[in-house]
């Protein structure tokens, strides 16, 4: 840069004219042999374009992939819920409880003494007593007693002596509240039978 | 000039950009960069799975479903109430009326509108999604679900009272759910992941904590005998009108606990239905005075001392004063001439506190103390007690006298079937166990069929001479529980029928707890019951009401586990001289 600055302060040497005649560069045509652009520009593009198609491709790829798991991820919870849900029915029914009950439906009945047969000898061991209801248990329970609501304590009112002449109209009264008790009865039966 | 322009543009819209710039990374960037996280990450917790507790054939007495809970936006139902409700009603075995008062709940008018309710709650995940889609299905919103971990007992009321339960919150609040929380629990873990549209974004920031699950505790309780045991139980305390029962079955070679049942009992599903009082365990909390299972104790005692034998002659009056009182035998009787296998076989107090005499306050306290009267038997619950044994230097000639026959010191139902079955055993006294293997309670004890502990008490003879006399108890017209006899099999037993201490007057009301101890076959035990019944209102024996329980409960056992009779001749000592 600086030779471009300053050009004086560049001590050119002297030399004969004939050495300048000799070394006179004469300027050769110069020739533009330039390499053909287009495949490069096409090897460029298509590079290009091959990485932008192929990102594009692999990311829509991942995408898809993703929409997949999260629908396979759903279907197994859904399947993993459905799975628990029948675990917890066969809990259901392998309750004792369901099972006494469902033996007892049957006929069946808890022996009052354990008694074996050796199948190989055919030995009893034991002494087999056929069962009666005084082995039997309650295998549910007792109805629950009724809620406060419907065993309400009868309330009782003093009313003061009615006069003497107004004795057909007490008894009028007492009609309506003894038939009031009546349904309230009913109700109670049908809770229990519940 | 053009350029000009240009440049003082492109200069204003940098400089706006520099702003811009020094606004979101100088002043507050992380606000910003939270911000930005936030609008596409999802942070999920990913719950524990709480350990299953299983019996010990591994069947699960409480395990852990993912659950939901199904809440209503008021403000969008309320339009559709009653058909939402009836979708909900049916699909959920909800009450209809019900279902629709939560889907119109308000807050009243002239406050904000209600945006919350609940439907149900701890609904099983497969029924709730269903029953949530079909409310979409029909076209209405406003329904939808949460999280809502269940716990679930399928056999619900059996061995509650030890299992405990969990409280709205999932954290225990009784039983061994609360004991063992350390262990059931297992520890949260939790995910976060970036979404968009609903999918998680692939190459996405993505982190997660795995859950450690919960460990599985399994208990020596066999549910199958369990059901049975309360079922009995049950029946007799509700046809007796007691006030409550404990019946308890333990291996006798091994002190493993196979069935604990107590009632009143509740259905661990619904605890908060359930009385406070019911939820705990009565075997272990409740004391009381053990009356005459304990004559047992204090004669194989004074046999192993080597005071009596089984056919010690003893002449029984009808009253024997102790200074100012008296003691009397439940039944009427003049001078009778009793062996010491008659007065067990009969279950004579005076003829126990005669033959006790030879003992000072210290040897029988000794033998009791051994047999483990007043200390915990601690197998891994809270509000277990430790009964009251008084001191033998607090006792008087009636204290020992009566703390024979097993009044004046108090015990719980599992501290006598615990004595019982060390006399059954051989006279070797193995700590109960309700958890099989080991485990370590929330205070850091180690419990377990592992780490039970094993002490001699009596010998093997003295133990071996206290069973026959106790088939005594069993035998038709020589003892008082014939009832609990199972045919074909030798069975020892001893009722008790004792007078218990009132809440309020401190002192005997009337009120009786009536038990029976055995254990079967007499000759080689595999099975030990202890039956106590509080308090019944149908004038109980020990013999009559807790003898039959036992019978039941014995059988059952014996028929499960495959048990043959012995096939050796029973004992045959003479009661009477």
């Amino acid at each position: 840069m600086s030779s471009l600055v300053n050009p004086g302060r560049v001590r050119v040497p002297r030399q004969a004219p004939s050495a300048i005649e000799r070394a006179r560069l004469a300027l050769v045509p110069t020739r533009t042999v330039r390499a053909p652009r287009a495949p490069f520009a096409v090897l460029v593009a298509l590079l290009l374009g091959a990485g932008v198609v192929g990102l594009l491709m692999f990311n829509t790829h991942m995408q898809q992939a993703s929409f997949y798991a999260t629908s396979l991820q759903q279907r197994a919870d859904a399947l993993a819920a459905k799975r628990q849900a029948l675990e917890m029915e066969v809990a259901r029914l392998r309750d004792p409880q369901q099972l006494a009950a469902a033996g007892r439906k049957l006929g069946m009945v808890v022996p009052p003494v354990p008694a074996f047969i050796d199948l190989r000898t055919g030995k009893i061991s034991g002494i087999p007593t056929p069962a009666t209801s005084e082995d039997t248990m309650r295998i549910t329970s007792l109805p629950a007693g009724l809620p406060e609501e419907f065993n309400k304590k009868p309330r009782y009112i003093k009313l003061p002596p009615p006069p003497a002449g107004n004795s057909v109209q007490t008894q009028a009264d007492d009609g309506p509240a003894s038939a009031g008790g009546t349904p309230a009865g009913g109700r109670n039966n049908s809770a229990t039978a519940r | 000039m053009r350029l000009r322009v240009g440049l003082i543009v492109i200069a204003m819209v940098l400089s706006v950009f520099g702003v811009r710039l020094v606004q979101l990374q100088g002043l507050d960037p992380k606000a910003y960069a939270a911000r930005a996280d936030a609008a596409g990450l999802v942070k999920l917790p990913l719950p524990a799975t709480r350990g299953e507790i299983t019996d010990r054939n591994g069947v699960p007495l409480a395990e852990s479903v993912s659950g939901l809970m199904i809440f209503a936006d008021p403000q969008r139902t309320r339009p559709n109430a009653e058909k939402i409700a009836r979708i909900l009603a049916n699909r959920l075995e909800l009450d209809y009326f019900d279902v629709l008062d939560a889907l119109r709940k308000s807050n009243g008018a002239g406050k904000p509108d209600l945006r919350f309710a609940y439907v149900a709650r701890r609904v099983p995940e497969a029924t709730a999604l269903a029953a949530v889609a079909a409310v979409k299905k029909a076209g209405f919103q406003g329904v939808d679900t949460r999280p809502d971990p269940v716990r679930f007992y399928p056999a619900k009321d059996v061995g509650a009272n030890l299992l405990g339960f969990l409280g709205a919150d999932g954290k225990p609040l009784a039983g061994l759910e609360m004991m063992f929380e350390k262990q059931l629990a297992g520890k949260d873990g939790s995910e976060s992941y970036e979404v968009g549209g609903g999918n998680r974004i692939p190459l996405g920031e993505n982190t997660e904590v795995k859950p450690v699950n919960g460990k599985d505790l399994t208990l020596t309780i066999d549910r199958d005998v369990q059901f049975y045991a309360q079922r009995v139980l049950r029946t007799t305390v509700q046809n007796s009108r007691a006030e409550s029962g404990a019946a308890i079955a333990i291996d006798t070679k091994t002190g493993d606990i196979l069935a604990l049942a107590d009632y009143p009992s509740y259905d661990a599903n619904d605890a908060g239905a359930a009385p406070k009082a019911d939820r705990g365990s009565r075997a272990l909390s409740n004391v009381y005075e053990p009356g005459s299972v304990e004559k047992v104790l204090t004669t194989s005692a004074l046999i192993d001392a080597g005071k009596v034998t089984p056919r010690t002659r003893i002449r029984v009056p009808a009253n024997l004063p102790i200074g100012s009182d008296v003691i009397n035998d439940y039944f009427e009787h003049s001078l009778i001439k009793l062996t010491l296998a008659g007065v067990i076989a009969k279950s004579s107090n005076i003829g126990t506190v005669l033959a006790t005499r030879q003992f000072k306050p210290e040897q029988l306290w000794g033998y009791l103390d051994k047999f483990g009267l007043g200390h915990r038997a601690g197998i891994g619950l809270a509000g277990e007690t430790r009964g009251l044994l008084p001191k033998p230097a607090d006792w008087t000639e009636l204290t020992q006298a009566t703390i024979s026959f097993g009044q004046g010191l108090s015990v719980n139902a599992l501290q006598m079937a615990t004595a019982i079955n060390a006399v059954a055993n051989g006279g070797e006294l193995i700590s109960p166990s309700l958890i099989k293997g080991r485990a370590t309670t929330g205070s850091g004890v180690e419990v377990g069929s592992d780490v039970a502990t094993r002490h001699r008490v009596i010998s093997p003879q003295a133990a071996s001479a206290a069973a026959k006399m106790m088939e005594m108890v069993v035998t038709q017209g020589a003892g008082t529980a014939p009832g609990a006899g199972i045919p074909g099999y030798r069975v020892a037993g001893k009722t008790g029928t004792a007078q218990q201490v009132g809440k309020t007057c401190k002192c005997y009301d009337g009120s009786l707890a009536v038990s029976f101890a055995g254990f079967a076959p007499a000759d080689d035990p595999r099975f030990t019951v202890y039956v106590v019944i509080q308090k019944p209102k149908n004038g109980g024996s020990g013999g009559g009401t807790a003898g039959p329980v036992f019978r039941k409960v014995m059988s059952y056992l014996l028929q499960k586990y495959a048990v043959p009779p012995t096939n050796t001749p029973p004992a045959a000592l003479p009661v009477e001289w």
